[in-house]
């Protein structure tokens, strides 16, 4: 019998593709997850005695069948301990129980063996005024890694970047993110929502017009918002913004700098098209009879919009909210432009009036795993944080979604015999 | 002793959209003509509608019901290629004159739709959507007029438990009572209904019937309706409407048992083809 005549050939064919989609998005999932916990878990000291006598004692940090790469004690600067040892020549290896690893305040690590008082010798040698914490991780077992692991954790989520912006938490990063995107929705929603409503009761030539541009604006790279923002808002209007307000401090720049407001604007632009697409396809779906029945009880054309039809499309607004936050998030080329910075000397939000500082440079999530992963100088500390990172950026994102999918659902129960 | 002498001003049959003088008349066409683009949707159709009766608007599907309705609380303004000539009054005043304020109007002219369409929102809501626009913001004072138009439509003692329940749970002939509270929450004096009964189901058609009679004490009710079965029941008058043109207006027994013009006949015994 032939399998094509009976149309199952179809159903495995599509069936293959959706499960080929799921089995990637998991597939990716699944390795950002370890791949950015286990930069979190505390590794094993690995004491190697070579053939000639000497030893060095410290973490693998990348191995292959001929050679080992082992991060020892960093003396004079981060970065300064790796070593690189031919399998050749390597006696044995061993993990001998007291060995500890000394982080020091600046990010340096110290390798050594011995109690509490070597390692304290140890930390007052390297001219580090404290030490972050002192583990001997080798005489741990399985829980008692895990609640260092946990520990890791809330440093890395909790604690500002110190300066070389290699290790330390992410805290600026993701409060620069979060920020960065909550303004945007600000700056977004009113824009999109009421262009949308123009879009909507707009029917005509200008409008299509309208709508064909703005359509065409969600096909342009990211790069190129990033382009216009420098030049319209950072060069253009914070340079004017600057002589007109902030003449004194000149040539200081205020507005007329990269800053929080500028990108949010930028990514406004950026996810303006999402907005208004899904905002109008929202007031289409509004049955025309609840119109009717508005102005037939006297409701002029601007109340029917303001009181019946933008509640009765809430959850359009927090769909097209949605997809804005999904493409804002995960939009870095255009915020290297317009004022994300490596280390920022201030966060944007902080306790002194006026709290939200829109012209100061922040950091992003998004731009710590770029610059983690490529631009560092320490390229071995460097991925695995970039690993951490985007697994943060992802939960975000995530957290942000889920937030405004879960409204839109409470929304969508309240409206569910509206749509059948 | 008092012997009732016919008047002998009066005509025994007066023409189409006639009605006797000492009739209140809270409504009236003069001449009105409508095209959607280059079709004539209504021709000429003059007659007056009395007040706090039930006038019945009969005829055959497309011969102009809905969009005469439609004329006169102006919701064909919304359809951009309506074109209206001729004359509508209420209370006298024509509803096209310049210095008519169309939102204004609509508020004295309430509608009921084909089917039910109550907002998403909840009971209460949809009922106080009219106040609200009109500017009651006080708790208590929207409570009473949302509590006064529920009892009107009868509808408050099944909803009074579930105010805040969303409207689009109510059974449909709760829903269609409930957009009739929320026509009566503005203080209407005339109520267009178009076919409002025709998405019910028996029982609750009659009930909905009964409602009407009720309003009708109180305000002036055109009903459409293709269902001469509740053209006897409910109207007091009746016009009939044949491809645009008001064929004949009168009471309604008189034209559903005697009606003088032969097209009326056939429509109403179901000759009509």
């Amino acid at each position: 019998m032939n399998v094509a005549a009976k149309g199952e050939a179809g159903t495995w064919l599509v069936a293959g593709a959706a499960a080929a989609c799921l089995a990637a998005l998991l597939a990716l999932l699944a390795w950002l997850t370890l791949a950015g916990l286990a930069a979190l878990w505390p590794s094993r000291i690995v004491e190697a005695r070579l053939d000639d006598g000497r030893n060095a004692l410290g973490e693998i940090v990348a191995s292959s069948d001929a050679a080992l790469a082992i991060r020892t004690s960093e003396r004079d600067r981060i970065g300064g301990g790796y070593v690189r040892l031919l399998r050749s020549t390597i006696a044995s290896t061993s993990e001998p129980d007291d060995a500890f690893v000394v982080a020091l305040a600046d990010g340096r690590r110290l390798y050594g063996r011995g109690d509490a008082s070597v390692a304290a010798a140890a930390q007052r040698d390297s001219g580090s005024p404290e030490a972050e914490e002192t583990v001997w991780p080798n005489a741990l077992g399985f829980f008692g890694r895990a609640g260092l692991f946990v520990r890791h954790a809330g440093r890395f989520l909790a604690t500002s970047t110190p300066a070389p912006a290699l290790v330390g938490g992410v805290l600026p990063a993701l409060i620069g993110t979060v920020t960065l995107v909550a303004l945007m929705s600000l700056i977004v929603m009113p824009l999109g929502v009421a262009a949308a409503v123009y879009l909507h009761e707009r029917r005509g030539f200008a409008a299509s017009l309208v709508r064909g541009a703005i359509a065409n604006l969600a096909g342009v790279p990211s790069i190129v918002y990033g382009v216009l923002g420098l030049g319209l808002f950072v060069h253009g209007l914070g340079a004017d913004l600057d002589r007109w307000f902030f003449a004194d401090r000149l040539p200081v720049p205020t507005f007329g700098a990269g800053g929080l407001l500028w990108a949010a604007l930028t990514l406004a632009i950026l996810t303006l098209p999402v907005v208004v697409v899904s905002v109008e396809e929202g007031l289409a779906r509004i049955p025309p009879s609840l119109r009717a029945g508005s102005l037939a009880l006297g409701a002029t054309e601007g109340e029917t919009i303001w009181r019946l039809l933008l509640p009765a499309a809430r959850p359009a607004l927090l769909t097209g909210l949605i997809l804005a936050i999904a493409r804002a998030a995960g939009a870095v080329a255009p915020l290297m432009l317009v004022g994300v910075v490596k280390l920022a000397p201030a966060l944007p939000v902080d306790a002194t009036f006026p709290y939200l500082h829109p012209s100061r440079q922040f950091m992003h999530l998004g731009f710590t795993v770029y610059d983690a992963a490529l631009a560092g100088p320490d390229a071995l500390r460097g991925v695995p944080r970039a690993f951490a990172a985007a697994l943060l950026l992802v939960a975000v994102v995530v957290a942000l979604n889920l937030f405004a999918i879960v409204l839109r659902n409470r929304l969508r129960e309240r409206y569910r015999a509206l749509e059948s | 002793m008092l012997i009732a002498h016919p008047d002998p001003t009066l005509p025994n049959e007066p023409p189409p959209g006639a009605l006797p003088a000492d009739v209140e008349i809270a409504l009236e066409m003069r001449a009105l003509s409508v095209w959607y683009g280059a079709r004539k949707a209504l021709d000429s159709v003059s007659f007056a509608v009395p007040a706090r009766k039930i006038t019945a608007l009969i005829g055959p599907s497309a011969s102009g019901k809905s969009s005469l309705l439609r004329c006169l609380n102006r919701l064909n303004d919304e359809i951009a290629d309506c074109r209206i000539e001729g004359e509508v009054l209420v209370g006298g005043a024509n509803a096209y004159a310049k210095d008519i304020v169309v939102h204004e109007l609509r508020r004295r002219v309430g509608m009921v739709f084909q089917r039910p369409n109550p907002f998403p929102l909840s009971v209460y809501d949809n009922v106080a959507y009219g106040p609200r626009l009109l500017g009651v913001k006080r708790g208590h004072l929207l409570d009473d007029a949302v509590e006064s138009a529920l009892r009107a439509a009868s509808l408050w003692d099944e909803v009074a438990a579930r105010l805040d329940d969303s409207a689009l749970e109510l059974s449909l002939g709760q829903q269609q009572r409930l957009v009739i509270a929320r026509a009566l929450a503005v203080g209407p004096e005339i109520l267009l209904m178009d076919e409002p009964a025709s998405a019910l189901d028996p029982a609750s058609t009659l009930r909905f019937e009964e409602l009407v009679r009720e309003l009708a004490l109180r305000y002036t009710v055109l009903i459409v309706t293709h269902n001469m079965q509740q053209a006897a029941r409910v109207s007091d008058y009746t016009a009939f409407l044949h491809e645009g043109r008001l064929v004949e207006f009168g009471e309604t027994d008189a034209l559903l048992t005697n009606p003088r013009e032969r097209l009326t006949e056939d429509y109403i015994t179901g000759r009509y083809a």
